[in-house]
């Protein structure tokens, strides 16, 4: 019987020579540096440079054609801010607007999805193809499908139409609802809710999926209703899934803004102006007026926001993960 | 109550397609017939269709758009699978960096970066031309790219791994054989949620192109709409002709496509 002992290979590796070790660790690093460096190499040359050029020039002004930047330091933002009136009015009043479609967007999404979810949830029949029914808004969110808003929503549109023959005649709008100041914003929020609801739907149904229904049939069996049930029961264990929801609505609010450039431009009268729309407006729509530093400092602006909604939001986020 | 919850589903199925409806029908209405604002077509035209396709070089817009689609798509995923891979299962220096840096870009808003992007690639050379579209949109999937494949790359059993490397495996062949074909359904879950918004992109395209001849699908339609008398069964048309390639798309992957969302979400 030989006395020789099994060598494990992680002994042979502690055994090795230093000189060895380090070569291999340095192949390790290479390989992971090597997985990784077309990303990196990408953003160097897409990310890192606009990231960095926009935030300067954030602190100057410029109208792009012009070879120099003046450099006029937090002078932007203090325009922006409350320096120039009209800048300043224009952001307070884009502001509000996002400030509504950011609150009430996420709210009624989670008002009809997580009804539609419950719905979908406790049939069996159908739920496939509803389940893509539902989802369509959110595969073909764009363009095409802001114009075909846009013609239902027109003054001799589908809905004023529906309407009339129902005997609404009273509600509906003959500038169309994108043409009366009073309904733009609130439909342009119908119509984002819309697009949300999809994704919404989809994760609220995979929360319930994963729900327990033992839990619930003892609660029914102790006497409990439906709705004590979706109240006590289904709400509390799908919050992680809602904080998730209206986070991502939050963010939509602050970043997006293709559906009012395509349908209102931000009228009538900038009563769906939003922030980014007016971003938007600084950097491409002023011509030769020095107005990019402007467009670059609201953008920054709306950097801070998202952050610091999200800082805000880090309690309720650590609970989703 | 089922019969409460049947009558629910469908009302809102019915909301969920309502701008579809009149997108569809409307594309096969004649110029009058749009104007009087029935649902049905009372004769259903293709001539809408076809006029529209042809007059608008539509054709030559389809093509931009897949073009600069499956150029995007191909970038994300061959770019961020590899350095998915590297973050969830290789040991470097930095790798926690990179990895949290990328996925911070997620809170920088596309309004942010759209004018130095432009001011970049006038300088490159590369505004206006489709290169020009393709670099920063796939830059821009970073983020959310890097969180579901790092996510995906890291459920998967580091057995496998080991087992692999013990039969002599490289990291490249690892990679290839082992982790690609499991993570598949995130893989379809990414290029679904890049194919789709590089497809109706518009705000960059619109800002970097003017050669009509490079125009996507998107710049078509908009340049209908712009043109002197706007007619809403032409504009419908178009728009049934940009959407249906992606509802096409999406309803041969969804089952995939459903799966990878909702896995990716819940990590």
């Amino acid at each position: 019987m030989s006395t020789t002992t099994v060598e494990l290979p992680a002994q042979r590796l502690r055994e090795q020579p230093p000189a060895r070790a380090r070569a291999a660790r340095w192949r390790r690093r290479l390989v992971g540096w090597a997985f990784v460096a077309p990303a990196v190499a990408l953003f160097l040359l897409m990310g890192a440079y606009t990231i960095a050029s926009g935030f300067l020039l954030s602190f100057a002004k410029w109208n792009g054609f012009t070879p120099t930047w003046r450099w006029v330091g937090l002078g932007n933002y203090a325009d922006l801010l409350y320096k120039d009136p009209s800048l300043a009015a224009d952001l307070r009043r884009a502001a509000g607007n996002t400030a509504q479609v950011m609150v009430a967007t996420p709210l009624l999404t989670v008002a009809v999805s997580l009804p539609l979810a419950v719905m979908l949830n406790s049939v069996t029949r159908l739920r496939a193809v509803l389940r893509s029914v539902y989802f369509l808004p959110y595969v073909t969110s764009g363009i095409a499908v802001y114009y075909a808003w846009r013609y239902v929503l027109a003054p001799d549109g589908a809905i004023n139409l529906l309407l009339g023959s129902l005997g609404l005649g009273s509600l509906r709008q003959l500038q169309g609802f994108l043409g009366n100041p009073d309904t733009a914003l609130p439909t342009l929020i119908v119509v984002l809710v819309w697009s949300s609801v999809p994704v919404a739907t989809l994760l609220y149904l995979s929360g319930l999926q994963a729900i327990d229904r033992g839990i619930i049939e003892a609660a029914h069996i102790d006497g409990a209703g439906s709705w004590h049930v979706l109240r006590r029961i289904i709400w509390p264990l799908l919050r992680p899934i809602t904080v998730a929801i209206v986070l991502l609505g939050v963010r939509d609010a602050l970043h997006g803004f293709q559906i009012f450039l395509i349908t209102t431009n931000g009228g009538p009268g900038g009563h769906t102006d939003v922030l980014g729309l007016m971003a938007y407006r600084l950097a491409f729509m002023k011509g030769l007026a020095p107005s990019l530093g402007h467009a670059s400092a609201l953008g920054w602006l709306l950097f801070a926001g998202a952050v610091l909604l999200t800082l805000a939001n880090a309690r309720l986020l650590r609970r989703v993960q | 109550m089922k019969r409460f919850a049947y009558a629910g589903l469908i009302a809102y199925a019915l909301i969920s397609v309502y701008p579809f409806l009149w997108m569809v029908t409307g594309a096969f209405k004649t110029r009058g017939e749009i104007l009087e604002g029935n649902l049905l077509p009372r004769e259903p035209t293709l001539d809408t269709l076809i006029a529209t396709w042809s007059r608008l070089h539509f054709l030559d817009y389809f093509l931009n758009s897949l073009k600069v689609t499956a150029m995007t798509v191909i970038g994300v995923l061959v770019v961020y699978s590899l350095a998915s891979y590297a973050f969830a299962v290789l040991d470097f220096p930095g790798r926690r960096f990179l990895y949290w840096f990328f996925v911070a870009l997620l809170f920088v808003p596309g309004i942010t970066v759209l004018l130095p992007v432009v001011i970049l690639e006038k300088n490159l050379g590369l505004l206006g031309g489709h290169l020009g579209l393709v670099l920063p949109f796939v830059n821009g999937t970073a983020p959310l790219t890097v969180l579901l494949l790092t996510n995906s790359y890291s459920s998967i059993l580091r057995e496998l791994r080991e087992a692999a490397r013990s039969d002599g495996a490289g990291e490249a062949r690892i990679f290839w054989s082992v982790y690609l074909p499991l993570a598949k359904p995130a893989h379809i879950t990414v290029a679904v949620l890049t194919a789709v918004p590089t497809w109706n992109e518009y705000v960059l395209t619109r800002v970097s192109l003017s050669n009509r001849s490079l125009f996507t699908l998107p710049l078509g339609l908009e340049s209908l709409i712009s043109s002197d008398v706007p007619s809403y069964n032409e504009v419908m048309a178009a728009s049934l002709i940009i959407v249906l390639p992606v509802i096409a798309l999406f309803l041969l992957l969804q089952r995939y496509f459903i799966n990878g969302l909702v896995g990716a979400i819940k990590g």
